[in-house]
């Protein structure tokens, strides 16, 4: 173990005792104490309430998240060699960007009802700007020299897409989809305690009616392990794929979300 | 001896020329004009001038990457470029161009950016690949093959994309000042892997540098460039006997009048 890893766990440590102090002086009516978190966690793992409610926004985040990025990704791609539509697309697209999604929901649940639909509306919209606007960036950062040697190489435009202009924008999406993750569950989340009977959005709303704050953190604690663990799994994916940028360039430039 | 024994034309430039600006409004600036030129099959044709004469500019339309304004490029008697002809860069593969950037694609190793522009016209044969890995051994890079571009020196990237350029085989090959950035010592290593790869290879060179000891020590010939518009000023044969040792080339006899034929050339036309 190294010396950074020492420092977190005891930083951890030390956040934990001082949570669990505070509830137990304070009363664990306002924020809980970590030992209630857990055995709360433990009880509603065994008898399946965060597996029923875990995976409807797991759910409604993935279903979101692919239906965001692969639109958002495909037409920022489109875009690169039609300069008058992209001129077009990109004012319209500047409007849409602009408008805070969650304004949209009511929206939402008028056109898909309050089931799943409408949260995966919320994430879509969400994440298909955030992918989109960063594929942009790839697609405008592709470099020139390398187009103009792979022409002279007799590249046909396929070629090129698939051998030159691809993977110089698979830096910017992953840049964009690692930003669109805590973005994708917090929609799925805000659309639940908006209108729903499932969900963790649900069970955090839910705790909060009933005055049940150990419920509340419990929520928050499966949120973040739900973002942590799918953004280390974009992680690893995203090092399998740029094994071959230098260790400098491995942090990709992203666009503010 | 060199390639003068075949004189079989492969590349001509008939009055080419390249403008900037629009036509109809008057406001042209002509970059070069009125450039003929005939390079011989297997020849090695060194291109000067002073800066801003129009050197990369020259290889840039003969590569078809820039639209010529006029005139025309002919390949082996047949026209492939031209101001009234739509753009073909690289003239169907047969003009290879090794710029100033090695260009080499950054996402694939050493051997898959050689295989490149093989791989896109066909399933490599095994000679494709004998020949990929016998010009690899020839630059001295066996043994990076399996590297990443930003895992090797200046010097190591350049030579995999000479390697690259040649493996695919195009009969023309430009180069752009190719060894500029490098140091002296690499810079001679260079020079003398060329010339023996391109006499293993049987290319047409047309090879642009701003170093008169390199035009000289490589070419069978110099075509110098100056003016505005640029147009050649001098071409002269040097005759000199191969094969040569670039770093010693100074010492050939006929070395000081072809040296100061250029820098006149150069001095009077430039500044």
């Amino acid at each position: 173990m190294n010396k950074t890893a020492i420092d977190r766990a005891i930083l951890a440590v030390v956040v934990l005792v001082i949570w669990e102090t505070i509830g137990r002086v304070a009363g664990s009516y306002w924020i809980s104490t970590p030992w209630l978190v857990v055995s709360r966690l433990w009880e509603l793992a065994l008898n399946g309430d965060l597996w029923f409610h875990g995976r409807y926004t797991l759910g409604e985040a993935l279903g979101g998240f692919v239906l965001g990025a692969v639109p958002g990704c495909l037409s920022a791609m489109l875009l690169r060699r039609h300069p008058f539509v992209r001129t077009a697309v990109l004012s319209v697209a500047a409007i849409g960007y602009a408008v805070p999604k969650t304004a949209l929901v009511p929206l939402f649940i008028l056109w898909l009802g309050v089931g799943p639909g409408a949260k995966v509306a919320l994430v879509a919209s969400a994440v298909f700007f955030i992918v989109f606007y960063s594929t942009l960036n790839g697609v405008d950062a592709v470099d020139g020299k390398l187009l103009q040697s792979a022409k002279v190489m007799g590249a046909s435009e396929r070629q090129i897409l698939w051998h030159v202009v691809g993977p110089s924008v698979v830096p910017f999406v992953f840049g964009g989809l690692r930003v669109a993750i805590p973005y994708a569950i917090g929609g799925a989340i805000v659309g639940e305690i908006i209108s729903s009977n499932r969900g963790i959005g649900y069970l955090t709303q839910y705790g909060a009616m009933d005055f049940d704050t150990t419920l509340v953190f419990v929520s928050l604690v499966v949120v973040m392990f739900i973002v942590l663990s799918l953004s280390a799994v974009l992680a690893g994916v995203q090092r399998r794929l740029l094994r071959w940028q230098s260790d400098s360039q491995t942090s990709p430039q992203v666009v503010g979300a | 001896m060199s390639a003068h024994t075949m004189q079989t034309p492969v590349l001509q430039l008939r009055n080419l020329g390249i403008a900037y600006g629009q036509a109809v409004s008057g406001e042209r600036r002509w970059i070069l004009r009125n450039l003929d030129l005939t390079v011989n099959d297997g020849e090695f044709v060194t291109v000067m001038g002073s800066s801003g004469a129009g050197k990369s500019t020259l290889l840039n339309v003969v590569a078809q990457t820039l639209q010529p304004s006029e005139g025309q490029i002919v390949f082996r008697g047949k026209p492939v470029g031209g101001a009234d002809m739509p753009p073909d860069p690289g003239s169907a593969r047969q003009i290879g161009y090794v710029t100033q950037d090695d260009n080499l694609l950054p996402w694939r190793t050493v051997w898959d950016n050689v295989m490149f522009p093989i791989a896109l016209a066909r399933k490599p044969t095994p000679s494709d690949i004998e020949h990929a890995e016998r010009l690899l051994e020839q630059v001295g890079l066996s043994a990076w093959i399996r590297h990443y571009p930003h895992q090797l020196s200046g010097g190591m990237r350049k030579r995999a994309s000479l390697a690259r350029t040649l493996a695919y085989s195009p009969p023309v090959v430009l180069m752009d000042e190719p060894f500029g950035a490098l140091d002296a010592e690499t810079r001679a290593h260079l020079q003398a892997d060329l010339l023996n790869l391109w006499a293993t290879e049987k290319k047409t060179i047309l090879f642009v540098t701003h170093d008169i000891n390199e035009a000289i020590a490589l070419g069978d010939r110099v075509v110098v460039l100056s003016g505005s518009p640029g147009r050649i000023v001098l071409e002269r044969a040097f005759n000199i006997s191969r094969p040569r040792d670039p770093e010693l080339i100074f010492k050939e006899a006929s070395f000081a009048g072809h040296y100061d034929a250029i820098r006149s050339c150069l001095r009077g036309a430039g500044h």
